[in-house]
């Protein structure tokens, strides 16, 4: 092994094989499992009735029943009955302060152009919660797929399968105007989420790291043996392939326990249908039919792991570098303080517009921010399950490896007079200094 | 043919900001000795060991390495323990070997070898398994020595290297680093502050002051240019007795009792320049009683804080 692979090693063995690595690993999947089992119960205490009028503009599902002098579904099957969600039937919307003074939690509008691009309008005062959005969702798509199916006169199954048709919500809030992404855009949450405290606490063990070979005057052996570039470029890799080894043990880890677990709820018996509880259903059957869980089968996660990998390796890249130059900068942990807060604050910006952008994953700040460096490595993974084109992700992407470059470069030139620096408090003028030192 | 020296420093500047730490810096350090460098605190001699280990470049001037001009490729042939030195402490003590002596070139299997007999014979096995931060100081210094001389560099560079030993293991050490010079493949670079040891061991010197060679040389032509005419002059008698005697015979500079002979007195003086020694002692024989009369050599802490003294002396 050379000697950068050396240290890469040490770096990654000595942290890895800590038990307090091991345990937060094995913890992470059992705590968000808990988490999310949590959220399902909240979900379900706190449901609220969802009042759905639907306007069928083109009178596609609907019909005008004398009798009860009512519009219907004409499929009643479609819109079974639920719980927290009731649905009334009507060809002309109501103008938005009818809308607001009557007792409907929302409005969805269907006209003949569903059959093109299979989106209806939603709109509401008060957006609906995940769960009412999917079933109104699916309900819908099942009454659409009916009247398609009725329209073909000479229906066989190849055919039903190209009409098969999934409508979803394109949610507006009728006082806002602003489009809802909610449900989407939560497993971009969770990964940006998820990138921001690794780049955190793995750029925190690069500081912590460099901060101890300094203090312990460890360094002084070691850059007499290599070049302080391959020292910091050993430990940076080293300790990132820390955090990569956590996201795939997490990965394999989720996949376990999403199958294990799956078995075993399946031999349990209790996964059964919604609408029919003598009806047995496989776990992803019972997922995909579940309101809560069933968009976790929606994301391309295969995508999302690759980009959330490589995203991480050129933004960890980036922090770790800033991180590796304030560390050598200073004595002790404590003098960092000073110099963390300018290099965490993009950090903290990403994380902050990430939760406001659940709301909004389209919004200005959020498309900006995934093309800046300095917030791509967060803001982009919020904005990925919901699709966005090959050049945003290569315009960011380029972005933040040039920069992770940039970075590297100029904290080496610190690092390497940082580091034999002792006793002395650096100013941001002396750093400047270094960097122009060649 | 004559062999190249160990090292052939020329030269050498080194600057940072406004401050001068080295200035036209040069010497030889001769092969397969022990060659002492000196100087008090601040005097350079940590930037010049860094320099020949690659740590630091100076601004001009240059550094031969066994002839050679000295580059990272020598680097695996140099050992250095550095005066500021640490272990990671929550490695174990064998893994962290094994990864310093990697680090030097070594590949693990003559690498466990070599330090399985290290260990032994500094006493440190044992302490394979446990985790740095579990040994006293003394160990760990024992373990960075190790560390320094695994690879058998051709060059040692020992920056106090018996700071913080207590009495037996600086023993230990000491006879180690002569074991190293006997055996006459290894070329000793001590950085010292123990003119015991520096007397002991070296055979030659370099005195950094301000940045500035102020001596050079080998320690006994450096300790004989050094006499200044004084005497140690032992007597049995008293102090008084003697000083009367004495006269103004010679000058007389301080007179101590002798810590080794219960009874007797250490004088010492100096003759005028006219004066026969010879002459001189059969004289003050008649009325004292004369143990021994011996020309004085100054030791090299003498001879360090002189040399430094006068040059920190502002010009007259």
């Amino acid at each position: 092994m050379n000697r950068l692979g050396l240290i890469i090693y040490r770096e990654w063995i000595t942290r890895v094989r800590r038990r307090a690595f091991i345990i937060g690993t094995l913890l992470v999947p059992v705590l968000l499992a808990l988490g999310v089992g949590f959220g399902a119960w909240m979900e379900n205490a706190e449901m609220e009735q969802n009042k759905v009028l639907v306007v069928d503009l083109s009178g596609m599902i609907t019909f005008w029943d004398d009798t009860r002098q009512a519009y219907l579904p004409i499929c009643p099957e479609c819109f079974p009955k639920r719980e927290h969600l009731q649905y009334r039937f009507a060809d002309q919307a109501l103008d938005d302060a009818d809308f607001l003074l009557s007792d409907f939690t929302s409005m969805v509008l269907l006209d003949d152009a569903i059959l093109q691009h299979g989106q209806a309008k939603n709109l509401y005062e008060k957006s609906p919660s995940i769960t009412a959005q999917n079933a109104i969702e699916r309900d819908l798509s099942s009454a659409i797929e009916r009247f398609k199916v009725k329209e073909e006169l000479s229906l066989d199954y190849e055919t039903y399968k190209r009409l098969k048709t999934k409508v979803s919500l394109v949610g507006e809030d009728i006082v806002t105007k602003d489009g809802n992404a909610t449900g989407r855009s939560l497993i971009g949450f969770v990964f940006s989420l998820f990138m921001f405290i690794q780049i955190m606490v793995y750029g925190m063990h690069v500081m912590r790291g460099v901060i101890e070979e300094k203090a312990n005057r460890i360094v002084e052996v070691i850059i007499s043996v290599v070049r302080p570039m391959e020292l910091l470029a050993g430990k940076i890799i080293g300790i990132g392939l820390v955090g990569v080894t956590q996201v795939i043990a997490l990965t394999v880890l989720g996949f376990l326990m999403f199958q294990v677990g799956g078995q075993a709820l399946e031999m349990s018996g209790v996964l059964t249908s919604a609408s029919n509880e003598a009806v047995e259903l496989d776990f992803e059957t019972w997922m995909a039919s579940n309101d809560l869980l069933g968009f976790v089968l929606e994301v391309n996660w295969p995508l999302m792991v690759v980009c959330a990998l490589v995203y991480f390796a050129a933004g960890f890249f980036m922090y770790a570098a800033l991180f590796a130059a304030i560390g050598s900068a200073v004595e002790q942990e404590s003098d960092a303080q000073y110099l963390m807060l300018p290099a965490m604050l993009p950090l903290l910006a990403s994380y902050i517009t990430a939760a406001m952008a659940i709301q909004n994953p389209e919004g200005q700040v959020a498309v900006i921010g995934s093309y800046v460096p300095l917030t791509a490595p967060i803001l982009m993974l919020i904005r990925l399950p919901l699709g966005v084109a090959w050049w945003e992700l290569a315009l960011s992407l380029s972005g933040v490896i040039a920069t992770a470059y940039g970075f590297v470069l100029v904290s080496a030139r610190i690092f390497r007079t940082g580091i034999l620096m002792h006793g002395k408090n650096i100013t941001v003028r002396e750093l400047f200094r270094w960097i122009r030192h060649d | 043919m004559p062999t190249a020296p160990a090292l052939d420093i020329s030269g050498i500047e080194k600057r940072f900001g406004e401050q001068r730490a080295l200035a036209d810096v040069g010497f030889h350090v001769p092969q397969s000795g022990i060659f002492g460098l000196l100087g008090p605190n601040g005097a350079g001699k940590t930037t010049l060991l860094r320099m020949l280990n690659g740590i630091t470049a100076p601004d001009a001037g240059s550094i031969s390495f066994f002839g050679e001009p000295l580059t990272r490729g020598h680097l695996p042939s140099i050992g250095y323990l550095p005066e500021e030195r640490g272990l990671y402490k929550s490695m174990r003590v064998g893994e962290q070997a094994l990864y310093f002596a990697q680090l030097r070139g070594l590949d693990k299997k003559e690498a466990r070898e070599r330090l399985r007999y290290w260990f032994d014979r500094l006493e440190v096995d044992g302490w394979w398994h446990k985790e740095v931060s579990e040994v006293s100081k003394g160990m760990a210094q024992k373990i960075q020595f190790i560390l320094s001389v695994l690879h058998e560099p051709r060059l040692l560079i020992l920056d106090e290297p018996l700071s913080g030993f207590d009495p037996i293991n600086a023993q230990r050490i000491r006879e180690v680093i002569l074991e190293l010079k006997a055996k006459g493949d290894t070329t000793i670079l001590l950085s010292t502050h123990d003119m015991g040891s520096v007397e002991e061991m070296c055979d030659e010197v370099a005195l950094l002051n301000r940045g500035q060679l102020v001596l050079n040389g080998k320690v006994p032509e450096l300790r004989e240019a050094a006499r200044d005419g004084r005497y140690a002059v032992s007597f049995r008698d008293s102090v008084m007795g003697f000083t009367v005697a004495l006269g103004a015979s010679a000058e007389l500079i301080e007179v101590n009792p002798n810590p080794e002979v219960p009874g007797e007195h250490v004088a010492m003086l100096r003759l005028p320049a006219e004066s026969d020694i010879a002459t001189w002692v059969r004289w003050i024989s008649e009325k004292v009683e004369l143990t021994s009369c011996m020309p004085w050599r100054p030791g090299m802490r003498d001879i360090f804080i002189r040399a430094v003294e006068q040059q920190n002396e502002p010009a007259a």
